[in-house]
């Protein structure tokens, strides 16, 4: 199985959107691995990841989120994860990755969220 | 040129001529010789007669003299003087006489020693003698005392004079016997002429008997008289009759009995096989023979068949030369004739043929060779062409195969495992494309069989089959009720059937859960049931064909199948072949092999029973397009056992790896029935394990691995094994502590977490040079089916 990744940025919220559809597995990984460490690199404050695609995610992928979640956060940033479903999210849960990483159910949430954000900022 | 018709001909016609000509001279020289020796016969005969003749004559005379002399004896006396003249004119008038003596009896004679006066020839000199002497006293000797005794007169046995003629000799004696007063007759004298056996001998060997043939006299003791050798005279004939004893004893005694005998034997004295014939003179009673050698009278024969072989031969090699020149002249066209043969035979159509001339056996060969070159030439043409129009024929129909093939799951022969059903199926056309067909799919709870068989077979059949096929997917949802599916399918197939081609079909749905089968037969041949052992053919109610009638209705059938059952759906292309003695396959053979198949998996049972199906039907070509499906439910099956699907694959260590195993693992679990959540899961941990495998074994890319899945009822089982160095996943890979901080966590190791956190048991051994990983995964009650 392929994955095909789109990436949609709001410069305003700096906030790029990654979404994931396929399969994230050893083959898949590190092409998507450049294209996320290019996402990172260009230093939005949230990187959310649109998992509401995503069919499958073997050791090898959560690697490649493990490392830009590090990364983003240790320059302050974030990287969050949307939409899992729900043996995804069974994956995430055994490997106990990325306690702090923020977590959306569904796109509300992360509408939410962003709003928040916004807001955050405005308020500023 | 060994084999060659010229050759032979030579050959034979020379053996021909020597054998004729061998044999004539054999006929002839068995002839010429039987001719010779019956002519020497009778030259022998004659030869004897007339020897007996000379030699009686001789005796005859030498008796007539000597008796005429007693006569006048008996009557007259003489004065000595006197008696002296007579005897000495007897020997000088008569040649034959060697010598005469007269012998008065002593007791007559005034002298005591008696009165012998005896003229003889010495050296052809008269001589007298007087054998009257005191020594050898003639009244003591042999011829005068036998002659006595004898009383008449007598030829008295060979011996030596001595003091006579000194010389061998033989003695008439005639005694001379005369009355005296009183009538009593008294011995006057006796008178002898003598022989000399000198000139008997001479006389014999004076005959012309050839180089080595002689004249033989022999005396009535046995005593050789005359010979050819000196040493043999005088001696007894035994002695020098060598090995022939028993012969000569009895020509010898025949001779003596007064019989003519004629004998071939071998004699000592003739090289080689002689001739004798003989017989007696009368006179003295002497057998007298003539010997003749075989050899040298065969010799003149010899000489000549020598000849005429030399003449023979000389004939024959004429013979050989000309028959040589007439042979090569004869078969001179033939053998320009073989070349061009040979020629057309490699293809050289061109090659010239010699001239026919006339309108004998060549000419009409080489014309008709002509003919045949010209129909090969262009029957050649004309193959050429077909040729190429049939192999295009042959792409197209090769690619049709391929078309047709695809069209079937599993492209022509499927096996499909699953821990509820072991399904295998197989089709083979009898030519290159057919019109057989089968099918199947299943879904949570059914599994739909469809075997069926167009009429005829070859192209029409196979599109009609391409027909039936596409239709039979467009009636998939409506075959859950066989029986209805089928009419629909008829009515569907009917339309636009302008050919009237029709279709037996069998389409059976089993349900996976309660093994009952239902099923709806267009006039196809019946299944068979293999179930504990013993293989009977289902009865069925059985519709028409599909595709010549429309709204037909079909029967629907049901047949409850266990575990352990093996079903067998297949096309009258099996229970209809024909073997060499056009018997029938049958079902009942079908259902024979059916039964003897019970221990192999279904791929190998299936192949077997076509093989069967080959091995009947050897020497003849398959009849009809062959098509078989077996369908096993596993023993123990049935609720609550653990019976287990296994299936193994090896993957290469390339690129493809992960994609090719996972995507092999979700078919092969979907297959058995796995629910899809646990199919991802168990995907996600084969893909951690093979990376795993392909980072850390040390293993080229084109090395492999092997993936075994075992889906039982209650439980997957995941067996990895490589061939790479040891490495233990479960103790020497990464692993990550769990829940970390993201700042202290190490990035990798996280598959193993994985692995261990999806399934219930991983064990890790090393087998040999092999790595072995096995993962078991518990599958909840409701997870498999």
């Amino acid at each position: 199985m392929d994955l095909t990744t789109t990436v949609s940025v709001d410069e305003d919220n700096s906030v790029a959107r990654v979404g994931l559809k396929g399969a994230l597995n050893t083959d898949t990984a590190p092409e998507f691995e450049e294209r996320l460490q290019k996402i990172v690199a260009e230093g939005y404050q949230l990187t959310v990841l649109d998992m509401k695609e995503l069919d499958y995610i073997s050791s090898a992928g959560l690697r490649v989120i493990f490392k830009a979640a590090k990364q983003t956060k240790s320059a302050g940033r974030r990287l969050a994860a949307a939409n899992r479903k729900p043996h995804i999210d069974k994956v995430f849960e055994i490997l106990k990755a990325l306690p702090d990483m923020a977590v959306f159910a569904n796109d509300q949430e992360l509408d939410e969220y962003l709003d928040s954000m916004q807001s955050k900022v405005k308020g500023d | 040129m060994k084999d060659s018709i010229t050759t032979r001909l030579i050959v034979l016609l020379t053996l021909c001529a020597a054998a004729v000509m061998g044999v004539g001279m054999l006929i002839d020289y068995q002839l010429s010789k039987n001719e010779i020796l019956e002519r020497v016969k009778l030259e022998s005969r004659e030869t004897i007669t007339s020897v007996i003749i000379d030699l009686e004559n001789l005796l005859d005379g030498v008796e007539g003299s000597t008796l005429f002399l007693g006569k006048i004896l008996e009557q007259r006396d003489y004065t000595q003087e006197g008696l002296t003249q007579m005897l000495k004119d007897i020997v000088e008038n008569n040649e034959d006489i060697f010598g005469s003596s007269i012998a008065l009896n002593p007791d007559l004679v005034d002298d005591p020693l008696g009165f012998a006066p005896y003229y003889f020839n010495r050296e052809g000199i008269l001589t007298y003698a007087n054998l009257a002497g005191e020594q050898d006293n003639y009244s003591r000797k042999a011829w005068f005392v036998e002659a006595v005794r004898a009383g008449r007169a007598i030829w008295v046995d060979p011996y030596f004079d001595h003091g006579g003629g000194e010389v061998l000799m033989t003695t008439f004696s005639v005694p001379v016997m005369r009355v005296d007063e009183q009538g009593q007759p008294y011995l006057y004298a006796v008178v002898t002429a003598d022989v000399a056996l000198d000139e008997l001998h001479r006389y014999l060997q004076a005959l012309r008997l050839g180089e080595n043939g002689f004249g033989i006299l022999i005396s009535k003791d046995g005593t050789v008289l005359s010979a050819r050798e000196p040493e043999s005279i005088l001696r007894h004939y035994l002695e020098r009759a060598g090995e022939d004893r028993v012969a000569w004893q009895e020509i010898f005694e025949a001779a003596m009995a007064g019989q003519t005998i004629t004998r071939e034997l071998d004699c000592d004295q003739i090289d080689g096989r002689c001739m004798i014939r003989m017989d007696s003179l009368k006179t003295t009673g002497w057998p007298v023979g003539v010997l003749y050698s075989q050899t040298e009278i065969l010799k003149p024969l010899w000489d000549y068949q020598v000849k005429a072989t030399l003449v023979g031969l000389l004939t024959l090699l004429i013979m050989f030369g000309a028959v040589a020149i007439i042979a090569r002249r004869l078969t001179r066209p033939l053998t320009a004739l073989a070349h061009a043969a040979d020629d057309f035979a490699q293809g050289e159509l061109q090659s010239p043929l010699p001239p026919a001339r006339g309108n004998d056996e060549i000419a009409r060969l080489i014309r008709s060779l002509d003919g045949m070159r010209r129909d090969l030439s262009s029957y050649i043409q004309n193959l050429e062409e077909v040729t190429a129009s049939r192999s295009r024929l042959e792409g197209e129909l090769t690619a049709a195969r391929e078309i047709q093939m695809a069209m079937l799951p599993q492209g022509g022969e499927a096996i499909e495992t699953n821990p509820n059903f072991h399904l295998w199926a197989k089709v083979r056309p009898a030519k290159t494309v057919g019109g057989d067909l089968y099918s199947y799919y299943s879904d949570e709870q059914y599994i739909y069989l469809i075997v069926g068989d167009v009429s005829d077979k070859g192209v029409p059949a196979a599109l009609f089959m391409a027909r039936a096929m596409s239709l039979l997917q467009q009636q998939r949802t409506n075959l859950k009720q066989p029986d209805v599916g089928m009419g629909l399918l008829n009515d569907a197939l009917e339309q636009d059937n302008e050919n009237c081609m029709f279709v037996t079909l069998f389409i059976g749905v089993l349900d996976l859960h309660t093994y009952s089968l239902n099923f709806a037969s267009a006039g196809h041949t019946p299944p068979s049931l293999l179930r504990n052992g013993l293989a009977t053919t289902i009865e069925q109610e059985a519709g028409p064909a599909l595709a010549l009638a429309s709204g037909l209705e079909f029967c629907s059938n049901t047949l409850q199948l266990q575990a352990g059952d093996r079903l067998a759906i297949y096309t009258d292309g099996i229970d209809e072949a024909f073997n060499i003695d056009a018997e029938m396959f049958g079902m009942a053979r079908f259902n024979q092999c059916l039964a003897a198949s019970l221990e192999k998996t279904v791929d190998v049972a299936g192949l077997g029973i076509i093989d069967s199906v080959d091995a009947f039907a050897a020497g003849t070509a398959q009849s009809d397009d062959i098509t078989l499906m077996l369908l096993d439910i596993p023993a123990g099956n049935a609720e609550g056992s653990s019976s287990k699907a296994q299936v193994s694959r090896g993957f290469k260590l390339d690129g493809q790896l992960n994609a090719s195993s996972g995507e092999w693992l979700e078919h092969t679990l979907e297959q058995a029935g796995v629910a899809p959540d646990i199919i991802m899961e168990m995907t996600l941990v084969l893909e951690e394990l093979v990376t795993n495998v392909r980072k850390y074994a040390g293993l080229p890319e084109d090395a492999e691995l092997t993936v075994e899945v075992t889906a039982a009822k209650t439980a997957l089982t995941l067996t990895i094994i490589d061939g790479g160095a040891a490495f233990n996943p479960l103790e020497d890979a990464q692993r990550s502590p769990l829940g970390a901080d993201i700042e202290s966590a190490e990035i990798g190791g996280l598959g193993v977490h994985l692995v261990t956190q999806l399934t219930d048991e991983q064990v890790y051994r090393r087998e040999g040079d092999q790595n072995l990983l096995q993962i078991v995964k518990q599958l909840q009650p409701n997870q498999a089916k």
